[in-house]
Order: C-alpha cells, then structure tokens, then sequence
C-alpha cells in the first residue's frame, strides 16, 4: 500500500486545513533555521575578518602569573566553562592593567631565537605625545612607538612613502591622523612635531579601519627608541610576532615562552594568539546562537501540537475510512503507518515551506548589512530532521488511536 | 442445490456469545449460537433490530471478537485471532458488501477493487488484471477510472461487490446490500450475488431485514433476541431478473 500517496490525497483534499497546520511547523522551522544561519554567518564573518586580519599573529602581552595556562585551557575547546568564564572575566581589558615587564631585550630574544616558526617581530610602545603640523594639531592621534615590520604585520599598507630603507628615524601618519595634520596633502617629506621635535612624515597609510586593539587611521607611528625616550619608560606594551603560517603559531607560541620564560622568571607575560582570541569570541557566539535557538525551538514545539491536535480530530473525522479500510483487510500497523506519514509529510512539508522563507529572509538582510547570511547544508539538514521527528513524535498519538479501532466499531459508529 | 451440503462445513459456530458491557449493564447479543454453513451456501441472515444478526455477521467477518464459543473457518479456529492474523483473513478469504457500500472517495473504482489485494500484498500487476476481471464481471469496466462520486448508488454497489469477489474469496458477507438502492438497483444487485454464487460457487451470507431479499437465498437463518430461533430451507426462493441460473426454487 503506497501511504505516501493516500497521505499526499489527503493533505491535498484539504488544502485549507492542511496549510494552517503546517503554518505552525512553518513558523517554527522558520525561526530555528534563520538563527542559526544568522550565528553561522555572523561566525563566519569575524572568523574572515580575524583571517585578513592574520591568522598566524601571537601577541605577546604582560599578564599577571598564571593568566597563560588559563588562555590556553580556554583556547583548546575546554568547554568547563571555569576557564573560559575567568578568562573572559579579566580578558576585557584586565591584562592592560598589569604592568610591563617587557623590553626591547625580549624582542631581540624573539628574534634571536632564529626559530623557523618565527617570521618577524615587533615591539608595540604606546606614548602620551602630542602630534602638531605648525598651528595645526591632531587631538584624536595616539604615538606608537614600533619597527618597520610592524606594518606588514598588521597588514597596513602605505598610500605614499614607506619604510622599506628601515624605520629608525621619522614618522608614519595614519590615514586619519595625515589628514588632520596635512588637509591639502603632501604629507611625505614635511615634518611633524612630536613633542616639539621636528621629525620628517616618511610615509602615510591607506585606511584600514578600525582594528581590534586600535584604530591605524589615527596613529602616528614613530621608531621605537623616540618613542621610549618620549615616554621614558624602559618598557614596551606588547610585541607582535608573526609565526611563518597558521601551522606554525602553536610552535612559535612554545619557543616564545620558553625563551621569555627565562628572562621572566616571574611569568608576567602571555603569548596570545589570533586563534586564541577567535576561539573565544565563538564560543561566546555559540552560546548566544544556542540559547536564542533554543527559544526559537518552542515555536517549534507549538507548531508539532497544532499537527497533533488536527491529526486527533482526523483520525475521528476519518473513522469510516478506517473501518472500511479495515474490512479490506488493513492490519494495524498499515494503519498507524498511513497516518504517521501522512503527520510527517505535514510536517515536512510545513519544514521545506519554513526553510525557503528563512533562506530568502537571510539573503535580503544579509545584502542589507553586508554579512553573508546563507542557509548553510547544517542549518537545512537540521530543519528537515527536526520537522520530521515534530511530525513523527506528534503523529503517534493520533495514528495509534486509528490504528487502535476495532473494524466492527469503526463502520458502526454514525 | 437448496438441500444443505454435508461434510466439512466452511464456517462453524459452536457456542458463539457476544456481550457488550460489563456486569449488570452487559447486553447479550448473542447468545449461544450454534451454527453451520457449508460452502457454496446461499443463506439469508434475518431478524428484526436488535436481534443481533448484524453481531453476527461481524463475528464471521472478523470484524469482533466473540465473547466466548469457536468459530472454525475451513477447518482453522479463528475466535481469538490476533490482530493482524484477523486481518489477513479479511478481505482475501473474508470479504465484505456493506448497506454504506464504503468506496474509498480519494480512489477510482479500479483502485478501490485493488484495495484489499494491495492489502494482501498481492503484486500490482496481479492485482491490475483481478480488478479488471472482477469490475467486467460486474459489467462496470468501462467505469473503472470514474471515482465514487461520479457513478450511481446501484453501480457504486456493484463496484463495491467486485472489490469483494476479486480477490476469490471463499465466504462474501453482504449486510443489507440492498438497503440503501432502489428496488431496480437492488434486483440487479441481488442478481448478480446469484450469479456469482452460481458461477463460482462463491459462499453468500446476507443480512437483512426483508424478506424478501431473503428469498433470493437458499436458506434462512432467523434469529431474536442473539439467538437461532427457526433455520430452514427456502422453498419458494426468488430469482432476480438477469440471474441466469437455476429457474426452479
């Protein structure tokens, strides 16, 4: 007995009722699915800003002792929650506030590890200093203090003049910072003062936008000897090493603490990496994905209750059928099987219907805000297995009722 | 022909009681029956409501169970048939013509005729040529694409009946065929059950509650009250126009 086709007769015959009912499953389906495409994209988009961002970064940061094993135990899909729940406590912003330990030394060190998995390093010196073109000023402009392969690190390309002779003198003005200090222009080969001094503009950057830890477009970028001198410190903010690909990250990251470690007997440092701080920020996505799913899923529940409901009362609608189909020599399960499908189909109909809209709703916002928001094979597999088993689990009732009716009292009732 | 057959008889009743309900507000509505029907039977089924002719009848179909007493089909005890063992039986060796005659809307009147093959597992191919042949013998095959509601009372009975021969079914149980015809309709239809019953030698037990349907069978089982109160012979038996059998009673 094909069920498939007595089910497809039936939800066909009553179009109206049929449509209302897999509305419910609509919406649901609707709900769950738009979600997690929209986590999904969302996820995707930071895990594509962090790739042109670099991938292969370690940033290494003053820490107080111990903040290393916890970032690490965060970072390696520990999911306790402990870990991730005290690092996310005090990661905000809460190294910041340690103070430094770390000198223009560790950088030579870094670099003098001669490890293959090290491709460049930079020290990163921020200073309080005041930026000036004659009478014009830049109030939004931060001094950074770094060496020449700073730039390609961060991915930051110069629009005119660069460093490529070496970065031991002059400065380098970020797009926003150029523009304030030279609104007409031909900023390369000027001076600025820094402090009062007089240092020649040897380069200018194209924009990049802002940056987690900073805006490029508003810096001013000096040696980092001048800046230490400016500042008078002795210590540098943090050093930024490439490793020589994303496969290479974890074993520079062990290199750079086994030498620092020496030079730090304390430990006040962490080596962060870009997967580190990504890894975090998706699980933090996940959850929030989960949770707004999960609400999203009792939509769902509703529409599998609204199946039911109207299975119930066809399955008394539909007696006769079931008598005559009986007498015919129908057994039970033939029975049950027939109006199972027919619960699954409306259900898996109300799923495709649902996933549709869902996939239309992501591509229109998505153009709006610039984030691919696809269906994603995970989020349609998810919809489908979901609405069958919401028509599965919501259609045992009602067909075991049917399948439960004893012949003779099916074709007597009027 | 109208003498009762011995030998091994198809069905066999032996004490058969149906209780509805339980302790004082039980109804007995059948109560003790004894009774056999050999095969190629005629019988007629009669008695007034309630006399529980209707019980009986879906007691021989396997529509219910009985309360207590054996029913042998051919030989084999089916009282307490599980499930799907009854349903096995039904619609292959039992099968059924009902007053609400019962076609499935959603279906035409070929698929309505394979429904109980299908059920039976029978392959599609089988099953195609069997309706073809049942819905002919009934002379509707030019009906057989046409859904119930396209086709008369008398013709969707007819469909009705070839559903029930076409799978060759050893016991055809029919209650009140005629009930819901006009008298036209229900001679052709009773016609056709003598046919049937002379051509293939096909076992017919009818239900009703007029006599003169009756008198279109070979014997007459009349009960009251759940029980046999008189079995006899028919010996004035009607033959409906266009039966092209026996034409002395």
């Amino acid at each position: 007995m094909n069920a498939w086709r007595i089910a497809l007769d039936s939800i066909w015959h009553h179009k109206l009722r049929s449509s209302l009912t897999a509305l419910g499953v609509v919406i649901g389906v609707f709900a769950v699915v738009t979600l997690a495409s929209l986590g999904a994209g969302v996820r995707n988009y930071v895990t594509g800003q962090f790739n042109s961002f670099g991938a292969a970064l370690l940033t290494v940061t003053p820490a107080p002792p111990g903040a290393q094993k916890s970032l690490d135990a965060a970072a390696s899909g520990n999911r306790g929650g402990s870990a991730r729940g005290s690092f996310g406590g005090g990661g905000g912003g809460g190294f910041g506030s340690t103070p430094s330990t770390l000198t223009l030394g560790d950088v030579q060190a870094i670099l003098a590890l001669k490890s293959a998995h090290v491709a460049a390093a930079a020290p990163v010196a921020d200073a309080a200093a005041l930026v000036a073109n004659g009478n014009l000023d830049a109030p939004g402009a931060t001094v950074v203090g770094t060496t020449a392969p700073y730039f390609a690190m961060s991915n930051l390309h110069f629009a005119s003049g660069g460093v490529s002779a070496g970065f031991s003198t002059g400065a380098v003005l970020g797009q926003a910072a150029a523009a304030a200090l030279f609104p007409s222009g031909g900023a390369v080969g000027s001076t600025v003062s820094v402090n009062g001094q007089a240092v020649p503009v040897v380069g200018v950057l194209a924009a990049a936008g802002s940056q987690l830890g900073g805006d490029p477009d508003q810096a001013v970028y000096v040696p980092v000897a001048q800046a230490l001198s400016i500042s008078g410190a002795s210590t540098v903010s943090e050093i930024l090493v490439r490793a020589d690909g994303t496969a290479g990250v974890s074993a520079a990251s062990a290199a750079i603490q086994a030498a620092l470690a020496l030079r730090h007997p304390l430990k006040d440092f962490a080596v962060v990496t870009a997967g580190q701080i990504l890894s975090i920020i998706q699980s933090t996505l996940g959850v929030i994905t989960s949770v707004l799913g999960g609400i999203a899923a009792i939509s769902l529940l509703v529409g599998g209750i609204g199946i039911m409901n109207i299975m119930l009362v066809t399955v008394t609608e539909r007696v006769h059928e079931i008598g005559t189909r009986k007498a015919m020599g129908a057994r039970d399960s033939d029975i049950l099987v027939q109006f199972l499908v027919e619960s699954v189909l409306l259900a898996l109909l109300g799923g495709v219907i649902g996933t549709a809209c869902s996939g239309l709703a992501g591509s229109i916002v998505g153009h709006a805000v610039n984030v691919p928001l696809g269906l994603t094979a995970s989020s349609v597999s998810l919809a489908l297995v979901f609405s069958v088993a919401v028509g599965a689990v919501f259609g045992v009732l009602p067909a075991l009722n049917a399948a439960r009716l004893m012949p003779a009292v099916a074709l007597r009732s009027e | 022909m109208d003498a009762r057959p011995v030998g091994d008889p198809l069905v066999q009743l032996r004490g058969i009681s149906k209780l509805y309900g339980r302790g004082d507000a039980a109804v007995r509505a059948l109560a003790e029956i004894d009774l056999d029907i050999g095969r190629g039977e005629m019988v007629a089924l009669v008695g007034p409501s309630g006399s529980g002719k209707s019980t009986l009848m879906h007691v021989l179909g396997l529509l219910d169970r009985p309360s207590a007493g054996s029913y042998r089909l051919s030989g084999q005890e089916v009282a307490r048939l599980s499930g799907s063992a009854a349903a096995r039986l039904r619609g292959s060796r039992v099968t059924f013509v009902f007053q609400a005659i019962h076609l499935l809307p959603s279906l035409t009147a070929a698929g309505n005729v394979e429904l109980p093959m299908a059920y039976a597992r029978l392959p599609r191919a089988q099953r195609r040529t069997r309706a073809r042949e049942a819905l002919e013998r009934v002379g509707l095959l030019d009906l057989a694409q046409r859904y119930p509601g396209q086709v008369s009372g008398g013709q969707a009975q007819r469909i009705a009946i070839a559903r029930a021969v076409a799978g060759g079914p050893q016991l055809l149980l029919a209650d009140e065929p005629t009930g819901a015809l006009d008298r036209r309709s229900g001679q052709t239809v009773l016609a056709l059950f003598q046919e049937l019953h002379q051509r293939l030698g096909l076992t017919v037990v009818t239900v009703t509650h007029d006599p003169l349907v009756a008198r279109h069978a070979q014997r007459i089982v009349q009960l009251e009250d759940g029980r046999i109160v008189s079995d006899a012979p028919v010996t004035d038996r009607l033959l409906a126009d266009g039966a092209d059998g026996e034409r002395t009673a």
